[in-house]
């Protein structure tokens, strides 16, 4: 089917084409149906014409002369009849030759005669006499009714057509008003403008695309929002450790021939840099997890718990034994979970780190991987200060940090954590360690 | 000068303090908005610096409270708030002035400084008393245009008094001024340190009001 890449095109062109196809079947019908009806009309005249002269050869005149009938009407010539007595072509109309019309005696055929002419003819012999009539009719005329009629059909249409598709332009244009007024005010709107496109006097058919479209605008506007967060806070939350690293390299250049400040100055200075590239690092991360919380659930494998708790115990180890820390694993069986083990691995860093972080020097932080009611737990305790309830309640605001903490964290750690928990489905509490009298965090994962 | 640090970033709390007593200023560090609200209502400070994003209470909230409290101290917010709507509201708030982070030492020296001595109704950079003349910024002391060799606390000793010239400051006041946290303090120390600025620069230099305190007649400007 050809495409238009017009809708009002491809709606004219249909319906027209419907028109036409309508008219041509019932002119179809028309001439099949006229044609028919004539043939049965005609076909009678001429019975009963042949008739008529059979009945009429009932006193034969005996003479050899054959009686010419004269030719009275303009469509007379069209029209001719042959009476044979015994052989002998007795009276005949002025158009008949001396042949008979048709071989056949009786009834119905179509001839055509030497001439060139297709002649109807109607054959019949009287009932007492030898007597042989022909009835004839060119069937020309036949067709020339049928056209005359057929055009008498198809002229008007041919004048309405045009103004057909004329009326029907305007029609389907009118209709296709409100699509037109939508896409003007669409391409009106300034780039910027994300707010939805109001529903009213909407007719009922674009409801559905413009909710769409609404709901897109909706998704980028949340994304663009979240865009313009990222950027918003990552700028601030850099700001702070560019303004430490900017004091303590002046402090360094200052302290002239004061070496431990100077030391100082510039270990801090460094440490400012690990610590500004820790932030890049984690803004990262929750930017894609929250720009495609989707990305994260896309490539769910089967992931051993404890081997990867493991894994991410043994990089931070050093960390810890730097610290005197001691960083315990208790992991007895494989414990499978289903997630991304990427993702994985960086909540469960995040999770040790944090205890780490916030606990002090010689601290004890204990890892426990278990399965619970079938449910694959993830334990983390620490011996650190702990946390006060309203403490753990605002744990995970982006950039909340735990008062009096030396540690220069950025406050991004658990709103990573608790995202990627949700993305995993897996529920997260925080309480006061039992064990160690620190923080505990249990990372619970679904049944599988 | 004695500035009070309000920070609670550990890593810049700490350039800001050294950086600033490199520059010449007894620095007092505190970590939150609370700390920071007491220190600041004793009214030892001549300025303060604030940062905004602290813990416990707000900086906001601090310079609300001050403010409403009526203490008069000069306050400095440096915040990584950049917005035109944040600075405007902080200065409404009765803040001095707004730094963004970060910010060179040497300029928020400056800024503190000129807070200060707009603070004492100054216009100009130096102080003058008679032949004797204190440039702020450059630490440095003339007599009659010939440079005189101070030490710190002499220098802030001298500025304390010159900053506010024609008033009585009591050995506590200036005591308050002179030192931050975690110094004994002789009971003796301002009047040594008294004696060595008028031997170096005249007698009369400081006058003391007998068990009150000492004072800096105020002198007309020079120009």
């Amino acid at each position: 089917m050809m495409q238009f890449r017009s809708l009002q095109a491809r709606l004219l062109a249909m319906s027209m084409g419907l028109v036409i196809a309508v008219w041509v079947g019932v002119a179809w019908l028309t001439w099949t149906t006229a044609s028919h009806d004539l043939d049965e009309l005609l076909d009678g005249h001429l019975a009963q014409a042949a008739a008529l002269l059979v009945v009429q050869q009932i006193e034969p005149e005996e003479s050899d002369e054959v009686a010419d009938a004269p030719s009275l009407h303009r469509y007379a010539p069209r029209v001719a009849f042959q009476v044979f007595h015994e052989g002998h072509l007795v009276m005949r109309s002025a158009n008949a030759g001396t042949v008979p019309m048709s071989a056949q005696p009786r009834g119905f055929s179509t001839e055509r005669l030497s001439d060139g002419s297709q002649w109807r003819v109607f054959s019949t012999r009287g009932a007492e006499r030898d007597v042989q009539v022909y009835v004839g009719e060119q069937t020309a005329s036949r067709r020339e009714i049928l056209r005359a009629v057929l055009l008498g059909m198809l002229l008007p249409l041919m004048i309405a057509l045009p103004l057909l598709a004329l009326l029907l332009w305007w029609a389907v244009r009118q209709g296709l008003d409100p699509l037109r007024q939508l896409s003007e005010v669409l391409g009106h709107r300034r780039p910027q403008a994300l707010e939805p496109v109001g529903l009213d006097n909407m007719p009922s058919e674009m409801r559905p695309m413009v909710n769409a479209l609404n709901g897109l605008l909706q998704r980028i506007e949340n994304m663009v929002m979240t865009e313009r967060r990222f950027t918003a806070d990552a700028a601030h939350e850099l700001r702070t450790p560019i303004a430490a690293i900017r004091a303590q390299a002046q402090v360094a250049l200052g302290a002239g021939a004061d070496v431990s400040q100077r030391d100082h100055a510039l270990r801090y200075t460094l440490a400012g840099c690990d610590r500004a590239t820790r932030l890049v690092e984690q803004l990262l991360t929750l930017a894609r997890l929250e720009a495609a919380p989707s990305a994260v659930a896309s490539s769910v494998v089967p992931v051993n718990l404890s081997g990867l708790a493991r894994g991410v115990a043994a990089d931070l180890a050093p960390a810890a034994m730097a610290r005197h820390q001691i960083l315990e694993l208790e992991a007895g069986v494989p414990c499978w979970v289903t997630g991304n083990d990427v993702l994985i691995g960086v909540m469960v860093r995040n999770l040790i780190d944090n205890a780490m972080r916030y606990s002090p020097d010689g601290a004890k932080v204990l890892l426990n991987v278990t399965t619970e009611a079938g449910q694959p737990v993830l334990r983390i305790e620490d011996s650190g200060p702990g946390m006060t309830d309203s403490q753990i309640a605002r744990l995970g605001e982006r950039f909340y940090r735990v008062l009096g903490s030396d540690q220069p964290g950025s406050g991004l750690g658990w709103s990573i954590v608790k995202r990627l928990a949700d993305a995993f489905g897996a529920g997260i509490q925080v309480s006061r360690s039992s064990l160690l009298g620190g923080l505990a965090v249990e990372v619970r994962w679904p049944l599988p | 000068m004695r500035i009070l640090l309000a920070e609670d970033d550990p890593m810049l709390g700490d350039g800001l303090r050294v950086g600033l007593r490199q520059l010449g200023f007894q620095v007092d560090w505190v970590r939150d908005g609370v700390a920071a609200e007491r220190e600041l209502a004793t009214g030892d400070y001549a300025a303060a610096v604030l940062d905004l994003g602290l813990p416990l209470k707000d900086g906001m909230e601090v310079l609300q409270t001050l403010r409403g409290r009526r203490v008069a101290t000069p306050v400095l917010i440096l915040t990584a708030r950049d917005g035109v709507p944040d600075r405007v509201r902080g200065l409404d708030m009765g803040a001095d002035d707004y730094v963004v982070k970060p910010v060179d030492l040497n300029e928020l020296g400056a800024r503190l400084r000129s807070l200060v001595r707009r603070a004492h109704g100054q216009t100009q950079d130096f102080l003058y008393c008679g032949a004797v003349m204190l440039d702020p910024s450059a630490r440095h002391v003339t007599l009659n245009g010939n440079p005189v060799a101070l030490s710190t606390r002499e220098f802030d000793l001298l500025h304390a008094l010159m900053l506010n010239a024609g008033r009585v400051l009591s050995r506590e006041q200036l005591e308050q001024q002179l030192y931050s946290w975690g110094y004994e303090v002789d009971s003796n120390a301002i009047e040594v340190h008294i004696h060595h600025i008028r031997r170096k620069l005249f007698p009369d230099v400081i006058q003391t009001v007998r068990g009150i305190g000492y004072l800096v007649p105020r002198a007309p400007d020079p120009s």
